[in-house]
């Protein structure tokens, strides 16, 4: 059976009308299912794009921390701020100090922020101390600098400073122990940009606008040279080292074998309390 | 529905995301505190957090610019070309989204409400644009079936 057409004599006037509409509804039929198509490419490519754009995103933010950077992420970091937070969360803080201001002793910390031994002190018998000394009003403690462990030591002045710069906000203690928590292998030069701004912002409650523009008070600047000068002074030569005495008066030096026990500040704190 | 309440409603959307967009554009720039129900403010965690900047940039302000473009296109004269642009500045934000959505829930494990809000917003704007795309040009009103009328 053939189809019939527009020349056809045998077809009516009504007929020819027909033929001619179900021709153009196939022709509209065809040019719509053609542009839907079109659509669907497009739409596909807008979706390819937004898949590299997001692809690329994830691997920027993700390259250069974690896995040896020492900048904890996710749970991990949550488990360190959870931590931290139990341990100094309701004791004052004013700037590197920790304490209540009128505690009738004081501890001086002398530390690098890289240090390893400086770590297990803090992750050990710190805690200890704090619960039990500082919680209590009857010590404070001071953190002071001491280049050790930092091989660089523009580096060591830069996160120093970021240190001291969170103290603006009372919060350097955070800054110092979530540090020391997240602290990553030595020499491996992960102390960056990147790994000082993610330290930050990881700090409860540290406004980050406020603690960008303190570290470029020089205040912190020369409390560093400050540190280095009393060390100086003081002798010495590695880290932690320390210097106790009542607050307000003269400060000894703490001689201490093993950091990472308790007992031999606790029998130095209980002698000046 | 037609394409005008399909477009009214976008623009609704749109609207509304670029004023949470400018509120945390606001809030990352004086420091402030963002509003929070929960009583930890895990906005304010969000806002600080590694992943509010992108490459410096606060992601607040990226959304922010977002939404101006996705609003631009849906205020200019509509055409296929325009429904095309606001699909895809609409996709660009919702993949955006997705991403930042997803950084709340496996490395902050801390959600923002504002940024949920925004997420919601671009999702379902992204179903529109979508659909709205997908549908084509409304036929016009000279159209020999509505003069046939």
């Amino acid at each position: 059976m053939t189809p019939p057409s527009d020349t056809d004599p045998d077809l009516t006037r009504k007929e020819r009308r027909e033929q001619a509409r179900a021709e153009r509804k196939a022709m509209e039929a065809a040019a719509a299912q053609s542009a839907q198509r079109k659509r669907m490419i497009q739409l596909g490519g807008v979706i390819g794009v937004v898949v590299v754009i997001i692809v690329v995103i994830v691997l920027a933010t993700s390259g250069g921390s974690g896995g040896g950077s020492g900048l904890a992420k996710g749970s991990a970091a949550n488990a360190n701020i959870a931590t931290v937070s139990s341990l100094i969360k309701g004791i004052p803080q004013s700037g590197n100090v920790l304490g209540h201001p009128n505690a009738p002793v004081t501890l001086q910390y002398f530390g690098d922020l890289e240090c390893p031994i400086c770590r297990e002190f803090t992750l050990s018998a710190l805690p200890t101390i704090v619960q039990k000394y500082v919680r209590a009003g009857k010590v404070k403690i001071e953190y002071n600098s001491l280049e050790t462990a930092t091989r660089e030591q523009e580096t060591f002045r830069t996160q120093q400073i970021a240190a001291y710069a969170a103290g603006k906000q009372n919060l350097a203690w955070y800054f110092i122990e979530l540090f020391y928590h997240e602290q990553g292998q030595e020499d491996s030069g992960y102390v960056t940009e990147k790994y000082i701004q993610g330290l930050a912002a990881q700090v409860p409650g540290l406004n980050l606008p406020n603690w960008s523009a303190a570290r470029n008070d020089p205040t912190y600047a020369e409390q560093v040279t400050h540190d280095a000068q009393v060390a100086n002074a003081e002798g010495f030569t590695g880290t932690p080292s320390f210097l106790l005495g009542k607050s307000g008066q003269h400060m000894e030096k703490l001689e201490i074998s093993n950091p990472e026990e308790t007992s031999a500040f606790e029998a130095a704190i209980n002698k000046q309390l | 529905m037609s394409d005008r309440t399909i477009r009214t409603a976008m623009i609704v959307l749109a609207t509304i995301g670029l004023g949470v967009a400018s509120y945390l554009t606001y809030v990352h720039y004086s420091g402030t505190p963002p509003l929070c129900s929960t009583t930890h403010n895990t906005c304010l965690k969000v806002q600080t957090s590694i992943y509010s900047k992108l490459a410096g940039v606060p992601v607040a302000l990226i959304g922010l610019l977002g939404y101006v473009a996705i609003l631009g296109s849906l205020l200019v004269p509509q055409r296929e070309e325009t429904r095309f642009a606001t699909m895809a500045f609409v996709l660009v934000g919702f993949g955006f989204s997705a991403y930042l959505t997803s950084r709340e829930a496996f490395s902050l494990h801390e959600y923002c409400e504002w940024c949920l809000s925004s997420a919601a917003i671009m999702t379902v704007l992204a179903c529109l644009s979508v659909w709205r795309f997908l549908r084509g040009e409304a036929p016009p009103a000279s159209a020999p079936s509505a003069t046939a009328a």
